[in-house]
């Protein structure tokens, strides 16, 4: 059972990168921001069916959850747009092993601070060597691309 | 180059401070209606900043073929397939499988060039980089699974 999500999870893992290897080509003809609201915009849309059709809990009240809660929306285009201008640049190896890096190096930091009320913990070196390993891929390509 | 990189990057912080939001959303608000909550934002700030900043192109969401709109099905498909799977198999097998599948797609399209991108010819440099993402994967699979029962990072990459 459990091999058959991990193929699940790699497959759409490999669906991701799908999708910022059609969000570059198509950016480049009908405008980055464009391309950006076919993916927030088709996204709304069938999420808001699958809640329709799947959800049994009630719709929360949006006044009593913190406003800070909500800017997580603000941050989706960020990550849309740069995809849209950087594979047509970078390709999508490097862009991927890019925001990668952001990522983890965030998350990294996220977890260390104890930002955004996530429950503060310990440093394990080994996710500094992750995070290493990671720069190293990224140098390695910036390399490839030069020569 | 080197702006275009460090953009990059900055997305995929942002992609991150994002989930970790998300997460505490999700926790009160349930899973599909937090990514509701972002995708429906997203529509509205994108919406605004077409109309205010993008120029005109001569091809359109409605011209282009149909095949090139499909981007938004593959993160839906991903945000449906990590709420499911994470339950079943833990954070860190959820990371490093999908971060697997995306790497390995990724070196394809970019050496075939499908979808109409630029192909890139896989060299020596680039086998190196995957084989360094390999060694951070197992890295990063140890460390999540010291500290399990925790939800947030690297998962809800979809938007």
């Amino acid at each position: 059972m459990n091999a058959i999500y991990v193929l699940l999870l790699v497959v759409s893992g490999m669906g991701l990168s799908f999708e910022a290897g059609l969000l570059g080509p198509l950016g480049e003809q009908v405008g980055h921001l464009w391309a950006t609201l076919s993916i927030f915009g088709v996204g709304t849309a069938l999420l808001w069916m699958i809640r329709l059709f799947t959800s049994k809990r009630k719709s929360p009240d949006w006044s009593s959850l913190p406003k800070w809660q909500l800017i997580g929306g603000l941050l989706g285009p960020v990550y849309v747009v740069a995809l849209t201008l950087a594979t047509p640049l970078l390709g999508v190896a490097m862009t991927m092993i890019c925001v990668l890096f952001g990522q983890v190096t965030k998350s990294f930091a996220i977890d260390y601070f104890g930002w955004f009320g996530v429950e503060r913990k310990q440093t394990n070196p080994l996710r500094l060597f992750g995070l290493l390993f990671i720069f190293l891929a990224l140098c390695l390509t910036y390399i490839g691309a030069k020569s | 180059m080197t702006l275009i990189i460090v953009l990059a990057i900055a997305s995929g912080m942002a992609l991150s401070a994002q989930a970790a939001i998300n997460g505490q959303l999700g926790q009160k608000a349930g899973v599909i209606e937090s990514a509701l909550l972002t995708f429906g934002v997203g529509t509205i700030i994108t919406g605004l900043l077409i109309f205010f900043f993008e120029p005109a192109h001569d091809a359109t969401l409605l011209t282009v073929p149909k095949w090139q709109l499909a981007g938004a099905l593959f993160g839906i498909v991903y945000m449906i397939v990590m709420v499911a799977a994470v339950p079943q198999v833990g954070v860190a097998i959820a990371t490093v499988a999908t971060i697997l599948g995306q790497m390995f797609m990724s070196l394809l399209i970019d050496t075939q060039g499908w979808l109409g991108n630029e192909p890139i010819e896989l060299n020596y440099w680039r086998i190196a980089a995957m084989l360094s993402v390999a060694c951070a994967l197992v890295c990063i699979y140890l460390a999540n699974r010291e500290s399990q029962p925790k939800e947030t990072a690297l998962t809800t990459q979809a938007s």
